[in-house]
């Protein structure tokens, strides 16, 4: 059953489209994750959603009914959905209980069951001793989880999160991630998560709709979007991805910088322009001539920097690109010097836009 | 699940109250600004039927009893504004540059001419320095011999520029302080590393870098020393000659000529306007001094010998605004003769009883000043609040149209609006002359601009995802507005409440020329007083004027979201 469905959504301020024909269908208990950098129009389609914008056009629906259209927007009090925001938004003036129980209150909720509620939410999220303190007396963790414990406990129908961590440092970004995954899972609830930053897209969600410009530009499983990008946009955003300019002779091969490359993904005509994608660490750098010609080619060395790991080496081919090449630290060649670089077939990945 | 509820409020058409709401406030704030502005208008550039004529201006521009005044206010407000800018630049630099002592202590002295009534100050300085009767002549004669001449004379161009400039340098202070106080100490560092030493550091980067705020104070002071009609009334009338604003309000008087003072109310209010665009255009460029970067506290230069001698300096001025004139309050208040100075076997609380039971004037002017600062207060809170709440949250198209009016006030002097309220308020269909409610007008229009920015720059601080949160977890807006926004607003709304209140207090320039005798407020009978000679009554109303006020902007300044400047909120007329 779809829980959440966007219908050819349409966000225009003024004469700027903030969000340009979105549809997007999210199964009951799927956490999906808007990615894109940031003016892609993420936040505005999470806004719509909340119901704190009206659309221009399209209808949003949750279960069966219509939330939004261009006729009619529900006010978000009748949404039953959660939210949490970016700066947290707790109240200053009341306390962690007080904050959390909000909600249940404006439920006419029974004392009883609120302070049953109230108990088990702050068990789960380890809040307990915090209770009677007000929000400024919190470090930042602490108000994430406040702000977690606030939204979950009214047992909503869709929980909104719009770039809940990115006010975090670093190690607690990470471990709060893991956090926020693990409450869905135990909660089921159908969530919506806006972030711009990959690693947690890819660490939190079920499926991830990477945005771009107001369109989603990709829609499928982390793993999809990281190892089979359609894109140039996707490849690029994702990981990083070297995007090099060839030219297809037939459907699965293209010509580039001398070589002949053989690649998988979009299907290509002959003679069109193609751009392949492939990630620094896949590429195979050597001194020597490796022992089979197919998807080799000569560059120059022009940079090479040792991170610890490994060794980050810029290089640069006949026709003048440059990619990017993760070695182990073991592959240590010289600024200057010329190396083969082998493309295995399957990741060279052909892309259709 | 709400399913069933939300079903049935699908079929109910969505109602938009916020056009309404927009048209509400904006006739309520066109009726407060435009109607008497273009009243103003209609008077100035007609005749006594009513037929469009220049006759006005001419009669404005060349007969010499309007010549004179024009050109007395010319002398006295470009005067007053160099001597304020004279004054102001060093202390302000002293308490917010140097390790002065009492650099606190200062600034609340400051502060506390800030909020001195200018008439209230004049009356002081008539205490000390009427020719004859004032305590510092007296003083000069015990030592020069009794037939000796007055060593001041209040009643004299000097003196208005004199007391003018005591009560009109704190606004030149509190721009030049704040432009100090906010630029980085790393400015003046990065200047001393590449080797300039401290007086090229303060002529090449500190000096420069005040230099807009002093000028923008400087037109400041020029335009209250335009606009204000307290002090010369009180000390140019005796003297013998006219500024523009008592010009004005003699044109009231029998027999009244009232075209000839809206004519003459026109180059105020457009001066006034030029001065605050310039004004606006000076600061707004000044934002270059705190391009990028964190910055840590401002560096303070180190006085050495010359502390105590900087102190001494600051507390010589203050002298003029504060120590002076409220020594002569308090003796008069408390003395059988104002003009006596007080002594333990003379003490009396006479004054004090006359004041507050025999004195008729007193319990209705009382009466009025309460009614007037409650409803003042509590309704230009409310409008404020509406018109910040519209344009802090942009909840409506055309909120920029309401902000703009909540502000246009600040360009048209008391003394302008009285006029413009007169003309507008005597003949059909809105007949207010005589009642409080034409006072009510003029106070409000009067009061609204600080309060609206006092209340957008409150709503400012609270971030609107604090609403959104409430909206989502089930809040209507209503309940968001209620259980969110009012109490975390609650302070600046108190704050806003009693600043429109004391502000009403303390206007006498729109008041003189609308109030009647069942109409009097406070400072008009503070006026009248002055007019009698009853200076002792003055004295008592004045320092119980005066300690209403502290205690307000004592207690404000308690409210870490105001700021430690809550003097620099009031205005003065």
């Amino acid at each position: 059953m779809a829980s959440v469905e966007l219908r050819g959504l349409v966000k225009r301020f003024g004469s700027f489209v903030a969000v340009d024909d979105v549809s997007l269908t999210i199964d009951h208990g799927q956490l999906v994750c808007l990615l894109g950098p940031s003016g892609c129009g993420k936040t505005t389609t999470l806004r719509l959603i909340a119901g704190f914008l009206e659309p221009s056009d399209g209808e949003i629906r949750v279960g069966e009914r219509v939330v939004s259209s261009r006729a009619r927007t529900l006010p978000p009090e009748q949404r039953n959905m959660s939210m949490i925001f970016q700066s947290y938004a707790l109240w200053p003036h009341m306390t962690v209980a007080e904050n959390i129980v909000y909600g249940l209150r404006l439920r006419k909720m029974d004392r009883d069951s609120i302070a049953k509620k109230l108990a088990a939410i702050l068990a789960t999220t380890k809040l307990e001793p915090l209770a009677q303190r007000y929000p400024g007396e919190l470090s930042g963790g602490q108000q994430q989880r406040v702000a977690l414990a606030r939204a979950l406990i009214v047992g909503p129908e869709t929980l909104l999160l719009d770039e809940p961590l990115s006010n975090l440092d670093a190690n607690l970004r990470e471990e709060m991630r893991f956090e926020i995954r693990r409450l869905h899972d135990e909660y089921r609830y159908t969530t919506v998560y806006v972030t711009h930053d990959q690693s947690e897209a890819m660490t939190t969600a079920d499926l991830i709709a990477v945005m771009n410009a107001g369109k989603i530009d990709q829609l499928g499983s982390p793993e999809d979007i990281y190892a089979r990008p359609e894109s140039e946009f996707v490849a690029r955003f994702i990981g990083a991805a070297n995007v090099i300019k060839g030219t297809a002779r037939d459907a699965e091969h293209v010509e580039f910088a001398g070589a002949t490359l053989a690649v998988v993904g979009a299907k290509l005509a002959a003679g069109q322009s193609a751009p392949i994608a492939i990630r620094q660490h896949e590429i195979q750098l050597s001194t020597e001539a490796p022992a089979t010609a197919q998807n080799t080619l000569k560059a120059i060395v022009t940079r090479q920097v040792y991170l610890g790991m490994n060794r980050d080496y810029m290089v640069e081919t006949s026709d003048g690109t440059s990619l990017r090449v993760t070695t182990p630290t073991e592959t240590a060649v010289e600024k200057g010097r010329e190396v083969w670089l082998t493309l295995p077939p399957a990741h060279c990945r052909a892309l259709s836009r | 699940m709400t399913t069933t509820t939300t079903s049935s409020s699908t079929a109910k058409p969505r109602i938009d109250w916020t056009r309404p709401v927009l048209w509400l406030f904006a006739a309520v704030l066109v009726l407060l600004i435009l109607l008497p502005l273009s009243w103003l208008a209609v008077f100035a550039f007609t005749d006594k039927s009513r037929h469009p004529t220049l006759q006005n201006f001419v009669t404005l521009f060349s007969n010499p009893d309007f010549l004179d005044p024009l050109l007395t206010t010319a002398i006295i407000a470009t005067t007053s504004a160099l001597i304020c800018c004279i004054v102001a630049a060093p202390i302000s630099w002293l308490v917010s540059r140097t390790d002065m002592p009492g650099r606190q202590t200062i600034r609340a002295l400051v502060t506390a001419s800030f909020v001195t009534p200018p008439f209230l100050g004049a009356v002081a300085w008539e205490l000390l320095a009427a020719p004859n009767s004032g305590l510092l002549n007296q003083l000069y004669r015990l030592f020069a011999g009794d037939d000796a001449d007055a060593l001041f004379n209040i009643y004299s161009m000097t003196g208005i520029i004199f007391v003018i400039s005591c009560y009109t340098f704190p606004f030149v202070f509190v721009l030049v302080a704040n432009a100090l106080d906010t630029m980085p100490g790393e400015l003046e560092d990065a200047s001393a590393i590449l080797g300039g030493n401290a007086w090229t550091t303060a002529r090449r980067v500190t000096i420069p870098l005040a230099l807009p705020a002093l000028v923008a104070g400087a037109l400041i002071a020029f335009l209250q020393a335009m606009t204000l009609f307290g002090s010369p009334a009180i000390l140019a009338l005796p003297a013998g000659f006219h500024t523009m604003t008592t010009k004005i309000w003699s044109l009231f008087q029998y027999p009244p000529k009232l075209e000839l003072a809206a004519a003459a109310a026109v180059p105020l209010l457009v001066l006034t306007i030029l001065l605050l665009q310039g004004q606006k255009a000076l600061l707004g460029r000044r934002g270059y001094s705190v391009i990028g970067g964190k910055y840590g506290a401002p560096r303070r230069v180190e006085l050495r010998g010359w502390r105590w001698a900087a102190l001494g300096f600051c507390l010589l001025v203050l002298l003029n605004p504060v120590f002076l004139p409220y020594l002569a309050l308090l003796n008069a208040a408390f003395s059988p003769n104002a003009t006596t100075l007080v002594t333990p076997s003379t003490a009396t609380l006479h004054n004090i009883v006359f004041v507050f039971t025999e004195l008729s004037s007193t319990q209705l002017a009382l009466k009025n000043t309460v009614i007037l600062g409650t409803a003042t207060a509590t309704i230009g809170t409310i409008l404020a609040l509406v018109i910040a709440y519209v344009t802090t949250r942009k909840v409506i198209a055309g909120h920029r149209v309401l902000g703009f009016l909540a502000t246009a006030p600040v360009a048209v002097p008391g003394i302008v609006l009285g006029v413009g309220l007169f003309l507008s308020y005597t003949r059909p269909p809105f007949v207010l002359y005589g009642t409080l409610w034409i006072l009510l007008l003029a106070f409000l229009t009067i009061n609204l601009p600080s309060a609206y920015q006092q209340l957008q720059a409150a709503f400012a601080t609270i971030h609107p995802e604090l609403e959104e949160a409430s909206r989502i977890l089930g809040a209507t807006r209503l309940q968001a507005l209620r259980q969110i926004t009012a109490p975390l607003l609650r302070t600046g709304v108190i704050a806003t409440w009693c600043f429109i209140f004391i502000g009403v207090m303390r206007e006498l320039s729109a008041a003189i020329v609308l109030f009647t005798s069942q109409t009097k407020v406070l400072s008009v009978l503070i006026y009248d007083l002055n007019e009698g000679g009853d200076l002792a009554a003055i004295a008592v109303l004045g320092i119980a004027m005066l300690v209403i006020t502290f205690a307000v902007v004592l207690a404000v300044n308690q409210i870490p979201m105001s700021g430690g400047n809550a003097g620099a909120k009031l205005r003065n007329g």
